[in-house]
């Protein structure tokens, strides 16, 4: 009975790593923006000079690390496997989390679509039980709606007693 | 079943007004507040008659609006549910079944005492914004007691038709609606629970606050003044004082807790937990037995010293039981060779005597590295602002290393039959009790450095509430951590339902 357990199979789709980075990209533009206001009052004001090399200095990091860094760590960790009696979701930066949810548990299944994966079509998956919700994103949509049938198929068949 | 229909206490309409007069409060101050401050300026009659319009027309529309809820308000029982009607000119028809009812409320303002009423809520798991389904908010002791009756016979019947149940059952439905007494706190408990509560240490904070705020009205020269003769009088006005100031918040402390847990008992009767307290605002709170989520078994130091815990249940009610609590207290006190044959009696499906699993040797390290690393700016600041004194914070190490420790020797958790017992301490030992089939997800975390040493944390989530009930054991070796996610895990081998 004592053996490891196995990662779930399923990977999010190499797509899903690009919108990531699509997001890291938008938000690096708004600090940017940040970034040249304050750019600007310093030249403005006669702030001292350092200012200026600590906020550039702030934006390339993460530039690096929301387009580069979080997406590819975030994208190797991702896992996911729908079972007939369970959901197991595994996920995590630098704490890897792994989340069980049994079926019966299951209370309803949304599948939700921004512009942007919209684009790539692509849709998050949310599972929620009567205490929490779990997202499994960037899912190529026509995967996710098959999977949220199946979810809710497999659901319904176990009876629930809360 | 005949459709007998019931309706309000009138006095329910001025509760009403009351209570949506109760929203309006801070408009009015400001309207008031700015009339006076403008009485100089010359106004004419209209300007003079504005703000009483604006005060006026909201009051009109509440005393209306509180009288016409009263007047359409009807509830009946019918088919094994409450039904509830009421709404001008939108009707509104709200149907609970009872078995679907998760907690039943009785509570008694000072409006309600004064005149033999109650006012009920029924809460069922289906509420998200935190307020009950259905209130009456206000009827005769006579009709809550029915509310009560009609849901056991309805209970009763669903449990007749049930075939398994045995003969104890229905000799329970012979000796029912007397209700058996589980627990009752005596007065001398009261003062052992204030006196070893944490409310103390809120009390003091409430009464520092409260200083603080008048501290601009504080002739401080003069107490310095006063302080330098203080002092001359020696050490033991100082000490003095000081025990007079805890004096003052321990009665503080003691007056909380009779005003709200004044002749706490603790009484099951057809399936259901009936908990009553209070002294001025009388509160009778039930929950079904079957709906009860998980337990809690909280132990702060001081407590644990004395073998004293308090016990709370997790119900899937929400958090509208009490609007700030979140969970129902079942024993605010009670020594721990008590409740074990209590518990027993009155949820026999947990079991408190279970074998722990405990974190490695290796993980010792792992329960103080996180907060030694919050130390770090902690000392920093203090030692750059307040140079020579603020180092000696760096002390600080030595009593979250021994807090850390001691979380380490407390941490464990354990699987029996049905049962995931998860032990764990943030500064109070807390024992946290659930039924497999209650809990909705668990979760399994490992971090980098957890990885490198084979440590996993685990945490289970039942529904309570909103957001639900949390206990997380932290740092179990890998295989101990697996073991719960396959004991979570459906077993194949088993009854299809279980």
């Amino acid at each position: 009975m004592i053996d490891l357990r196995n990662v779930p199979i399923y990977q999010i789709p190499r797509k899903g790593l690009t919108v990531w980075r699509l997001y890291g990209v938008i938000g690096s533009v708004i600090t940017l923006f940040v970034a040249t206001g304050v750019f600007l009052s310093t030249q403005w004001q006669n702030w001292p000079n350092y200012i200026y090399y600590i906020v550039f200095g702030v934006v390339f990091l993460e530039a690096i690390a929301t387009i580069w860094l979080i997406p590819n760590i975030r994208w190797n960790h991702w896992r996911y496997e729908v079972r007939e009696h369970e959901i197991e979701i595994q996920s995590g930066l630098f704490v890897v989390k792994r989340t069980l949810i049994p079926m019966i548990r299951v209370q309803h299944v949304d599948t939700a679509q921004g512009p942007l994966l919209k684009k790539y079509n692509l849709s998050n998956i949310s599972i929620s039980t009567a205490a929490t919700t779990h997202t499994i994103p960037m899912l190529i949509s026509e995967d996710a709606d098959l999977l949220r049938a199946r979810i809710s198929e497999l659901a319904r068949v176990a009876e629930d007693d809360v | 079943m005949s459709r007998k229909i019931y309706k309000l206490h009138p006095i329910s309409a001025i509760i009403n007004f009351l209570k949506g007069l109760k929203e309006l409060i801070i408009p009015i101050g400001i309207i008031l507040m700015s009339r006076f401050f403008n009485q100089s300026e010359g106004m004419d009659f209209w300007t003079d008659l504005l703000p009483l319009i604006i005060i006026g027309v909201p009051v009109l529309f509440y005393l209306i609006s509180g009288i016409m809820k009263w007047l359409t308000f009807i509830y009946w029982f019918e088919d094994g549910e409450l039904r509830v009607e009421y709404g001008l000119f939108i009707k509104k028809k709200r149907y609970i079944p009872f078995d679907r009812i998760q907690a039943l409320n009785y509570k008694e303002g000072i409006f309600h005492q004064l005149l033999g009423l109650v006012l009920v809520t029924v809460e069922t798991a289906g509420n998200t914004d935190g307020k009950p389904e259905v209130e009456l908010t206000a009827v005769t002791k006579e009709a809550a007691m029915q509310v009560d009756e009609e849901m056991g016979i309805s209970k009763r019947k669903a449990r007749l038709i049930e075939e398994d149940v045995g003969l104890e059952a229905k000799n329970k439905i012979n000796v029912e609606e007397t209700g058996k007494l589980i627990h009752k706190m005596s007065n001398k408990d009261l003062l052992i629970l204030a006196s070893t509560s944490n409310s103390i240490g809120v009390v003091i904070a409430g009464i520092a606050a409260i200083l603080a705020q008048f501290s601009e009205y504080i002739p401080y020269d003069w107490i310095y003044e006063e302080i330098r003769m203080f002092v001359q009088f020696g050490i033991i006005i100082v000490l003095f004082t000081i025990i007079i100031c805890f004096l003052v918040a321990w009665l503080l402390s003691i007056a909380i807790t009779f005003l709200s847990y004044y002749g706490f008992s603790v009484t099951e009767e057809s399936g259901r937990i009936i908990v009553t307290r209070g002294l001025l605002e009388k509160k009778k709170l039930t929950i079904p037995l079957n709906r009860v989520q998980a337990i809690k078994i909280v132990e702060n130091p001081l407590r644990q010293l004395l073998g004293l815990a308090s016990v709370t249940v997790e119900s899937a009610g929400g958090g509208a039981i009490g609007e700030k609590e979140k969970k129902m207290i079942l024993f605010p006190l009670i020594k721990k060779q008590q409740l074990f044959p209590v518990l027993n009696e009155l949820l026999p499906q947990f079991e408190l005597d279970v074998t722990l699993t405990t974190p490695p040797k290796r993980a010792r390290s792992f329960f103080f590295r996180m907060k030694l690393l919050w130390l770090i700016p902690v000392v920093g600041l203090c030692s750059y602002f307040y140079y020579p004194y603020g180092f000696l914070s760096i002390l600080l190490i030595i009593p979250l290393i021994l807090l850390g420790v001691w979380q380490f020797h407390t941490t464990g958790c354990a699987i029996k039959h049905n049962q995931l017992t998860i032990v764990y301490r943030i500064i109070s030992k807390v024992t946290f009790l659930v039924e497999k089939k209650r809990l909705q997800v668990v979760v399994r975390k490992q971090s980098y450095f957890q990885n490198r040493r084979k440590l996993i944390s685990i945490q289970g989530t039942v529904m309570s509430g909103i957001t639900g009930a949390t206990a997380k054991v932290s740092h179990l070796n890998e295989d101990d951590a697996d073991l719960v996610l396959n004991w979570f895990e459906h077993e194949k081998k088993a009854k299809p339902i279980e």
